[in-house]
């Protein structure tokens, strides 16, 4: 099974496989950047996102469980003796609990897929003889599940669009929030958002800086917005009405309002 | 000398009231492209504007306003743009009985302050009945900074319309102070 997701969107093959039950491994090249899922059984097993290739030392130290130099370190180990021997031998020394490596695994498999359902181009393969190394510590996912959670963020998203139509406007800090803002529980992109709350900033120019994308600064606004900490300002574009052209402005309103209150 | 004509948009979700409101106002029938509601799940009224009320009133020999009321149903959205082309400014209509429209609203004030940055109010319809929000709670709701105002409406009344568009010509007058 071949094709291109611009014909066949992620939600469209997620959901046949899981109907249909299949094994095997589906390929995606979207302009050089790589995916690969793997199914068994109609379930999700493995996922590999461009440099999060889902081994367990990337999972882990993407979820803050190990450093950069312990994963390098135990990179090494894995390559010769497999992800599974690494994790027990992790379980085993005390460094992290089976439920740990669980959830982590689990935590990456879902965030890559709800990245993967929002390609909208990419060639893909589904090569059902492809199978994951049997050394990968395989933690399956009901499709089912993972389809409806996409198919809300994506509901999610068209909404934040309607409610941010434009991203050429600045943002502000609500007049009333009189919350604390360092006692606020924000995750790193929010903090970094709030940062460059400023007049003079549009939602785009944020963006630009903090190399997101406009899919990626709505989620952020949208969430700093539905917390009441920020709004959007437009920017006014004033009218340059000269001297006289404000007067004629004025008087035409003028003569609306006093017909207005005589009808 | 030329007639000159100049615009006000009222908007606001399905079912808030722009119709009956631009009816209340204006010295001619209400020019509306409604239609039939077909689909079962929006057969709460009879009817729906499709592309804009269309209703005058004349200033003098030399000044016409005309109201134009959007269709409030996102499908027929591409109409909004052109409608607020060369406004003076617009009213948000709420119905204040129906919270569920309330996101809608702000989404639809949203969009169209970013088409033209003239002045605005909101306006709370259907006070009159029972389960409509007060004011302050739907200030909250709508998450309307102070400055902006809120003003309480039955459309189905003159009056209180010739409030609501009296309140949104000061409120061209005070931006325009305002830039001084
Ligand atoms: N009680 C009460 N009913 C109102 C009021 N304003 C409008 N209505 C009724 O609410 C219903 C909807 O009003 P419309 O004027 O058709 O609403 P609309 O915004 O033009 O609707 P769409 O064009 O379909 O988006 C009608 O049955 C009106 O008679 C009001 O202030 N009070
Ligand atoms: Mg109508």
């Amino acid at each position: 099974m071949k094709g291109n997701l611009e014909h066949f969107s992620p939600t469209q093959i997620l959901n046949l496989v899981s109907l249909s039950k299949k094994s095997g491994t589906l390929d995606v090249n979207r302009k050089g950047r790589k995916a690969a899922l793997s199914f068994k059984d109609g379930k999700l097993i493995f996922v590999s996102m461009e440099d999060a290739d889902g081994s367990l030392t990337s999972v882990l130290s993407k979820a803050g469980r190990i450093t950069r130099e312990q994963a390098d370190v135990l990179a090494k180990h894995a390559e010769k003796h497999g992800d599974k021997q690494l994790g027990l031998l992790m379980i085993q020394k005390g460094y992290i609990t089976r439920n740990d490596i669980v959830q982590a695994i689990k935590r990456h498999a879902l965030a890559s897929v709800n990245e993967f359902a929002n390609w909208n181009s990419g060639d893909f393969i589904f090569d059902q003889a492809r199978q994951i190394g049997d050394d990968r510590i395989i933690v399956p996912l009901d499709l089912e599940n993972i389809i409806i959670q996409i198919a809300r963020a994506q509901k999610r998203d068209e909404q934040l669009e309607e409610e941010i139509p434009s991203l050429d406007v600045c943002l502000k800090f609500a007049d009333k929030s009189k919350i604390n803002i360092k006692e606020l529980q924000l995750s790193k992109e929010e903090w970094s958002v709030i940062r460059y709350v400023k007049p003079e900033n549009t939602i785009r120019m944020i963006a630009k800086s903090l190399n997101l994308s406009d899919r990626d600064i709505r989620r952020v606004v949208g969430s700093l917005r539905e917390a009441g900490l920020v709004e959007l300002m437009q920017v006014r574009q004033r009218e340059k009405l000269s001297v006289e052209e404000k007067q004629e402005k004025k008087a035409l309103v003028g003569r609306l309002i006093a017909r207005i209150q005589n009808i | 000398m030329e007639t000159q004509n100049v615009k006000m948009v009222v908007t606001g979700p399905f079912s808030a009231g722009k119709t009956a409101f631009v009816q209340s106002i204006s010295e001619i029938e209400v020019v509306s492209t409604e239609r039939r509601i077909s689909s079962e799940a929006e057969q709460i009224k009879e009817a729906t504007t499709v592309a804009m009320d269309f209703g005058r009133i004349t200033i003098d020999d030399d000044l016409v306003l005309y109201l134009f009321g959007t269709p409030g149903q996102r499908r027929f959205d591409f109409m909004w743009e052109i409608l607020a082309q060369g406004m003076l400014g617009f009213v948000v209509l709420v119905d204040s009985s129906k919270p569920e429209t309330f996101r809608e609203a702000k989404s639809i004030l949203e969009t169209f302050r970013a088409y033209a940055p003239t002045p605005y109010v909101v306006s709370a319809n259907k006070q009159d009945l029972p389960d409509a929000w007060d004011l302050d709670d739907l200030r909250i709701a709508l998450r309307l900074d102070e400055s902006v105002k809120l003003l309480p409406c039955v459309a189905t009344d003159k009056e209180s319309v010739k409030k609501v568009l009296l309140e949104l010509l000061y409120a061209i007058l005070e931006e325009m102070e305002e830039k001084e």
